[in-house]
């Protein structure tokens, strides 16, 4: 198997913002990765871009013009102002009005339209966006601390260029925002794993969910109840897949990580480890189709980290050690200090084979009856959202040989033996 | 949206309990994978299931059965306060089940009796009776509390306030996202290879013919503001250069036929228009419209505009700025205290580096001109460039490093 070119978008600015006191969703994680993923190494081996920032007209390629224009006018000073709004576009509660809001959202939504471009152009196989993936967001509401849907605006910058976009979703909540999106189309598969039942967010989910109008049959639910672990979410992942990939047969997919998935989420009630999660994304690389990653939930910090850490290795062919290296965060880690912890439940797991196999043949019968791929007419393009000069260049330094943007995106081969232009080791012998 | 506590439920649905599916309909599918997701008991009898099927689940048989079948449940406080709401949900399994099959979804969603199923037309039923709509919404921030973040337990709302909303998936042009239509041609071809245009490539002629080129073109290409005694590169002359094979004669043969127009555009403005123009900056800044009300009458306002444009880049204006520039220390560094004699030596100097009305190479006073303006120039060039160069420096230590 030839290697992949793999690009990674992080925002040095996008783990600075703080949803609020208490509130599960911590955007900081971004910055706890990216700085395990600098101290493996794993930046050497593939492109790393600072994304463009979305605008309000990208936003507004999904989203109301007048929602977007709520998001980018409230601020938790003039809050009182939006009283009205605020109930309307279900912020407050969840999905909190905090600081930088809007520069948040046009960050990590910038980073996924890019991602999905970059893929568009074949300029990579793989695009990394761990800051983005917030699936609950609908057209016209935030929703369970979601604000601008990244992946539907994503999938949108796809479509231009891919007949059939296959959306994988295997965080613990269901893919509500994006199936809702697409609930009426062949040319994109919605694809979720989820835990469903006990009133359990969002509420949707439920296998019966299949789409409608010409896309019926092309919205796919997977209902878990709580306690799953690694063979039993793979026992259902690979088949699913496997089938989906047979009948569906897309150009392009979009995988939405979600790390709430894991045992011990402060927030879900699946009993995966890390290891478990990153095998269904390495069936999905495996599946050789360009792909775009991207975060999602994941609410108990150290464990979002090692898994989104482990997953780039895994995307990027790199193997690494399960000694954590040293960084600033690695007290979080403690008390093992490992990339893969051993697995602690206390939850039992409530799927037993009978259920798990009754839904597998579920779903395959309803793929079944989309046996016949959509395909569609080459037609007029429709420009790419960002022209690449539209990204405001700095002027480069002339007096440095090789600046650091050029060196983001250098990758290093594969066989490469000195780790940089200073590496003056020599043999043993020699000493 | 469409939320409604316990017992609007109840009531919509004694309601519209007539025009529900006769449960008849439910034999129509095989139940097994039905009964599995929704933790139906296989030894449920035959009555059981078509009592509850019939909406009569408030039958203390039947709810006591599916209490001690969800005891196991984590969330156990919540199934017995919602005991009721939980069954009914239960049954509605089938009638969904049974909508699927239908070949008309959309219209059996329309058409569909229950509240859960029908948001839109019973969500304006609805609208009187609904009293609290935040408190109803189904967060996602409660659904699991995990023990070990104490410090941050605070944050989940009370669990009384989470009540169930049948959050259905909506249909509509309101909740879908609009797919564009149609393909980009995807072949194997590079991106942009096709769209790429040479512009300019340095290496076929040498230096000194382009330069020679460059300053018989700035000759023919008369420009309206004085450009200055510097030669500048003409990106478009240099393209007409390479687009005429690198011929010299040619490229300034097709420039001389090209200027004409580009004079007539903009006629020259006068040496007073454009002190006039000066004094207007000063006094009222980038307010064209009160500029050409008091300073330029000659001048309509678009013309203002573009003249700002190209007289920002003429160096009539580094004159004009570094001026204001110093004036403006000079007051800063001594308020209060009015230096008469230093005022009118400086105005007396910028008067004369201003005089000339519209420098060009081809004037036969250019010697004159370029001698009075070579200093200045070459002292505002130089500030410049140590503004400059002072901005890359300190640019370069804020810019955000990736601290590799």
């Amino acid at each position: 198997m030839t290697t992949k070119k793999v690009s990674y978008f992080y925002n040095p600015d996008v783990g600075n913002f703080h949803y609020g006191t208490g509130h599960p969703m911590k955007p900081h994680r971004l910055s706890v990765i990216h700085s395990l993923v600098l101290k493996y190494g794993l930046h050497n081996k593939m492109s790393i871009y600072r994304p463009y920032k979305a605008s309000v007209h990208d936003m507004c390629r999904f989203h109301s013009d007048e929602y977007i224009d709520f998001l980018q006018r409230v601020t938790p000073q003039n809050i009182q102002a939006f009283t009205k709004h605020l109930s309307h576009y279900n912020v407050g509660d969840d999905c909190p009005v905090f600081y930088g809001l809007f520069d948040f959202c046009s960050m990590y939504t910038g980073a996924s339209l890019e991602g999905a471009m970059k893929l568009n152009n074949n300029h990579c196989d793989i695009a990394i966006n761990w800051s983005g993936g917030l699936h609950h967001a609908k057209k016209f509401e935030a929703s369970g601390f979601c604000y601008v849907n990244d992946i539907v605006i994503g999938i949108l910058e796809l479509l231009k260029y891919h007949a059939r976009v296959l959306y994988i979703d295997i965080d613990v909540h269901h893919g509500d925002g994006v199936q809702e999106a697409f609930y009426l189309t062949d040319r994109v598969m919605t694809v979720s794993f989820h835990k469903y039942g006990n009133y359990f967010f969002p509420g949707t989910g439920d296998m019966y969910e299949i789409g409608a109008e010409t896309g019926r049959y092309y919205s796919v639910n997977v209902p878990f109840k709580e306690g799953i672990d690694d063979v039993s979410y793979f026992q259902v992942f690979k088949p699913v897949i496997s089938n989906v990939m047979e009948f569906y047969n897309p150009t392009a997919i979009v995988l939405q990580c979600g790390a709430d998935s894991l045992a011990g989420d402060r927030l879900g009630c699946f009993s995966l480890s890390t290891k478990g999660h990153g095998e269904c994304v390495k069936f999905v690389k495996d599946l050789n189709v360009p792909t775009l990653v991207v975060g999602g939930g994941g609410y108990t910090l150290r464990n979002v980290a090692r898994c989104w850490t482990y997953e780039t290795s895994l995307l990027i062919d790199e193997e690494i050690s399960n000694e954590l290296p040293y960084t600033e965060y690695l007290e979080f880690f403690a008390p093992d200090f490992s990339l893969h912890p051993e697995v602690v439940t206390r939850q039992e797991n409530a799927n037993s084979r009978q259920y798990l196999e009754a839904i597998t043949k579920y779903v395959y019968d309803n793929l079944k009856m989309c046996q016949h791929s959509p395909s569609v007419q080459m037609h007029d393009v429709p420009p790419d959202a960002i022209h690449e000069d539209e990204k405001i260049k700095e002027e480069e330094n002339p007096d440095v040989r090789i600046s650091q943007d050029l060196e983001d995106k250098m990758v290093d081969a594969k066989n490469e033996f000195y780790d940089g232009d200073k590496d003056q080791d020599k043999p043993d012998e020699d000493l | 949206m469409f939320i409604c506590n316990m017992g609007d439920v109840v009531a919509v649905n004694n309601e519209n309990g007539k025009d529900a599916p006769s449960p008849s309909k439910d034999k129509l599918f095989d139940p097994s994978v039905d009964m599995l997701v929704n933790d139906f008991d296989d030894e449920r009898t035959l009555e059981e299931e078509e009592a509850l099927a019939a909406g009569e689940s408030e039958d203390p048989n039947a709810e006591l059965s599916s209490l001690q079948k969800e005891s196991n449940m984590p969330l156990e406080e919540l199934l017995k306060l919602y005991g009721y709401h939980n069954e009914n949900q239960e049954n509605e399994s089938p009638i969904e089940e049974e909508d699927e099959v239908d070949p008309e979804p959309m219209e059996e969603q329309e058409s569909e009796p229950d509240p859960p199923e029908q948001p839109s037309g019973l969500h304006v039923l609805y609208e009187p009776i609904t009293d609290h709509e935040d408190a109803s919404r189904l967060l996602r921030s409660v659904s699991r509390v995990s023990e070990e973040e104490e410090e941050d337990y605070d944050y989940s709302p009370d669990e009384e306030e989470w009540r169930k909303v049948n959050k259905t998936i909506m249909v509509g042009s309101d909740y879908q996202a609009q797919i564009p239509e149609g393909l980009c041609h995807y072949d194997d071809a590079l991106p942009y290879e096709n769209e790429d245009k040479l512009l300019w490539n340095p290496n076929i002629l040498n230096g000194l013919v382009i330069e020679n080129f460059l300053k018989k073109a700035a000759v023919v290409n008369k420009s309206v503001i004085p450009m200055g005694s510097q030669l500048r590169d003409d990106e478009q002359a240099l393209f007409l250069l390479q687009q005429c094979g690198h011929n010299v004669d040619e490229a300034i043969r097709r420039i001389s036929i090209n200027t004409l127009p580009n004079a007539d555009a903009m006629s020259l403005w006068s040496e007073e228009e454009c002190r006039n123009f000066e004094s207007g900056v000063r006094s009222f800044g980038k307010n064209f419209h009160q500029i050409q009300q008091n300073k330029v009458r000659t001048r309509s306002v678009g013309e203002l505009v573009q003249f700002y444009y190209l007289w920002k880049k003429s160096e009539r204006h580094d004159i004009f700025a570094n001026k204001s520039r110093l004036e403006k220390k000079k007051y800063a560094l001594h308020p209060g205290l009015t230096d008469f004699m230093d005022r009118f030596l400086e105005d007396q100097d910028g008067r004369d580096r201003s005089s000339s009305p519209n420098v060009q190479f081809s004037s036969d006073n250019a010697i004159g001109f370029s001698r009075l303006q070579r200093r200045p120039i070459t002292n505002t060039l130089n500030v410049k460039q140590k503004y400059y160069s002072f901005i890359r420096q300190t640019n370069i230590t804020r810019l955000p490093s990736l601290q590799i």
